[in-house]
């Protein structure tokens, strides 16, 4: 029994579910996320343009590049569907909205429309952005860019219902063997996306590479790259947009015939501090035996970052990084002046903060605060046991965009400067950063519970922390900026002679800089700790 | 679970407690009121109170989490405030809600709390074992903390705050939501500590756990202390007749501020 009609079920359930996300605080944090991500997308458009522009890149390569960009969000969202996690759901829903003589169906249709509506909200600034700095590049009509941007939304419509339908399925008997399956799905996904790869070796059918218009991703990617950049398709683009249509209306079809049975069990609700673990027996790794507390604070901090697989995100995100990083430096991005090695300082840089974010939860403070032990010396030390990951991939990403650009500057002693400067001042900002995301969040970090308590007032939290650490990162940071910008105008007044002692004195001078600058933000970590009432 | 000989370990070093005048304010919210307590070595000392009341706020300064706005607080002849560290190695603390690194072993988890709280090495691991095998816990050794149950996880939760053998535990509501096994091991626990004269300060909802373990209470509300006592000085405070419950004199005291609008 319904309580209202199906479309007034559907309506009272989202109004009920956007109240409860949209406050002020989600509000003002989408405006600050989308800005940023706004930035980040047409530097990396401008990137990836003028390295495409160099190498001689085609659009048929930039639809392979969109094609996998697409799959890889489609294996997330495979991943997640395999998780119970393709219909997000939180305790109320469990509490309040399971338990309504609502039926499933409309419960189902109403999440994916509101899910559906978030993602559009959040994605579309950015994607337009996007489609327009190509559109300006490739001078197509701006309608193809907003054109383009529509059909990828689209797809990410479908990447959700994808999701959804995946999650509803393991009540078919493909819970136990999920995980083969999943693996099955993810390979085939990115099989068929590298598929156009092919067209890079002679003598294999160009057919082959049209394998790849089977998925949504491929689809979506060959038509706004075709759209934004003035290939023509015609009749092409049509039947591949009647695919991506059939694709959106037979994942809905599907999900609206399976969520006409029970599938509350299946859903998974996020619990505070119910992290899922793959093996929920280990053998135990910090035997004290012999060792300071000190080494079994760093060892204990190592454990975690390994078994909540922080280590994993870490290195994924690096790859990321490193392979931004190459192109950008292939793409001859970099002029000749210093100024342009400050994006190198920004990018690794900023490297240290994000990792410093979720580095403690106060909800575990009991167990620090009601021992005898120091604040500011156990800070210290989880920045030790933190800071070593975060360098080991750092470290590799510096050398690999260093070397070229040393390579490139030996003609040019005072510019070579610049660059002895900004390569381990970037390492060096990575790590005051890290020490001052560390320091927020041992001020301002709340738990998870407390994120769900009171979600409004974290999220304003955040936001405030987040601005007033930026701010103070820059500041903490701007002496080494500095340093690196001054460096040409230094070389040119002390003579070429005199550079090799020059650039050690500098490296010395910002290494001493760096390490009394992580003191400061460290001690002022525990200090928060140590004072925090709101335990 | 049996009351296994950990439990009843040999008697600790006695350590008396001393409260001087102490509030607590919170921006302009009074969380503590000039509360002034004395508890005598080896004493249990159940601490009641209505949700709100402040009994929280007062066990997180005594054990040293908050720093008090004013007035004193002594572990023995130690300040609190002037010399935490020191105060700290004498003090278990349970909170309300014990949240653990979940993606610890149980045994990794144990170790390392053991460690930041100074347990010798000798001494670590057969405590450990010993509290592990007392809880029934000893086939959990090595799975991660985060796959327990809520009751595993208070057992885990409660061998922490009693592996550096303190002389002071400060227990905030330990039967909270446990099912009734779990509740019979911790009232065991808690009985084994108390024979072992460690002094405990006992919060709890639990009106006739209080009245079982603890020989003197302090009912606190509005971040006032309104009655301390036996239970026989309780019930004449409260006015109340001699076989009365705990119950009654506790609702008799508190129910003067007139704040339940449920029984108006």
């Amino acid at each position: 029994m319904s309580v209202a009609s199906p479309l007034g079920t559907v309506g009272i359930l989202i109004r009920y579910w956007v109240k409860g996300r949209f406050t002020k605080a989600t509000i003002l944090g989408l405006i600050i996320g989308e800005t940023f991500s706004v930035i980040f997308i047409l530097f990396g458009s401008s990137t990836y343009l003028s390295f495409s522009n160099r190498v001689g890149l085609t659009t048929g390569l930039s639809e392979v590049a969109g094609s996998l960009v697409l799959a890889l969000y489609l294996v997330g969202l495979i991943q997640s569907g395999f998780n119970g996690g393709g219909l997000p759901v939180s305790s109320s829903d469990v509490d309040y909205v399971f338990t309504s003589p609502v039926p499933p169906r409309e419960v189902f249709a109403a999440k994916v429309l509101l899910n559906s509506l978030t993602t559009v909200l959040f994605g579309f600034p950015p994607i337009i952005v996007l489609y327009l700095r190509f559109s300006a590049y490739y001078h197509t009509p701006m309608t193809a860019a907003i054109l383009a941007g529509l059909v990828t939304l689209v797809f990410l419509v479908i990447g959700l219902l994808l999701a959804a339908d995946i999650t509803l399925s393991l009540g078919r008997g493909i819970g136990e063997r999920k995980k083969l399956w999943r693996n099955l799905f993810i390979v085939l996904v990115l099989v068929l996306s590298l598929l156009p790869i092919t067209l890079l070796i002679p003598g294999i059918p160009v057919e082959i590479a049209d394998v790849t218009r089977i998925l949504p991703n491929g689809l979506a990617a060959i038509v706004s790259v075709g759209l934004v950049s003035g290939t023509p398709g015609g009749l092409d683009y049509l039947v591949d947009l009647l695919l991506l249509f059939a694709w959106l209306g037979g994942f809905l079809v599907l999900g609206v015939r399976m969520a006409r049975g029970h599938f509350y069990e299946l859903l998974e609700v996020s619990t505070p501090g119910g992290e899922k673990f793959d093996h929920p027996n280990q053998t135990s790794r910090l035997d004290p035996r012999g060792k300071s507390i000190w080494s079994i604070v760093r060892l204990k901090e190592k454990i975690l970052i390994s078994r909540t697989r922080e280590a994993r995100a870490l290195f994924i995100n690096a790859m990321f990084l490193s392979g931004f990083l190459v192109i950008y430096a292939l793409s001859g991005s970099f002029q000749s002046s210093p100024t342009s090695f400050l994006f190198i300082l920004f990018i690794i840089g900023s490297f240290g903060s994000g990792t410093a974010s979720r580095w403690i939860e106060k909800e575990r403070l009991w167990i620090l605060k009601s021992s005898p032990v120091s604040m500011r010396r156990y800070v210290k030390e989880v920045y030790r046991a933190r800071v070593a990951p975060l360098l080991f991939y750092l470290v590799p990403v510096t050398v690999a965009v260093g070397v070229p650009l040393v390579l490139g500057q030996l003609s040019s002693p005072s510019l070579l400067l610049g660059v002895v400067l900004a390569l381990p001042g970037a390492l060096e900002i990575a790590g005051i950063t890290m020490a001052g995301g560390m320091w927020f969040a041992s001020r301002y970090g709340q738990s998870s519970a407390d994120d769900i308590l009171s979600s409004q007032a974290q999220e304003l939290a955040d936001i405030r922390r987040f601005l007033f650490q930026t701010i103070i990162n820059l500041i903490m940071v701007s002496p080494i900026i500095l340093l690196v910008l001054v460096s040409e105008a230094l070389a040119a007044i002390m003579g070429p002679a005199t550079l090799p002692i020059l650039a050690v004195a500098l490296v010395l001078i910002s290494i001493a800089f760096t390490g009394m600058s992580i003191n400061v933000l460290l001690n002022r970590a525990g200090d928060a700790i140590t004072r925090r009432e709101d335990l | 679970m049996s009351c296994s000989s950990v439990f009843q370990k040999g008697s600790t070093n006695m350590v008396e407690i001393s409260i001087e005048n102490l509030t607590k304010h919170y921006g302009t919210l009074v969380a503590l009121d000039d509360v002034s307590l004395k508890i005598a070595s080896g004493e249990v000392f159940g601490l009641l109170g209505p949700n709100g009341a402040g009994k929280s706020t007062l066990l997180k300064t005594l054990v040293g989490i908050l720093r008090p706005t004013t007035g004193t607080i002594r572990i023995g002849a130690i300040d609190i405030v002037a010399d935490p560290e020191k105060a700290k190695k004498m003090i278990g603390y349970l909170p309300e809600n014990p949240s653990l690194y979940t993606g610890l072993t149980t045994l990794e988890f144990l170790q390392f709390v053991g460690k930041i709280r100074g347990v010798p090495d000798d001494l670590l691991d057969r405590e450990i074992s010993e509290l592990l095998k007392s809880f029934g816990l000893e086939e959990k050794r090595n799975s991660l903390v985060g796959t327990l149950s809520k009751g595993m996880k208070q057992k885990v939760a409660l061998i922490a705050t009693s592996l550096h053998n303190p002389q002071l535990l400060v227990l905030d509501e330990p039967l909270t939501a446990l099912d009734p096994k779990t509740r019979v091991s911790v009232k065991d626990w808690i009985g084994g500590q108390t024979a072992r004269g460690v002094t405990t300060i006992l919060s709890t909802h639990d009106l006739d756990v209080a009245q079982t373990h603890a020989g003197r209470i302090a009912i606190i509300d509005h971040g006032k202390i309104v009655a301390v006592g036996d239970i026989e000085s309780l019930r004449h405070m409260a006015n109340t007749t001699s076989d009365a419950r705990l119950e009654d004199v506790f609702l008799r005291l508190t129910e003067e501020k007139g704040e339940d609008p449920a029984r108006r």
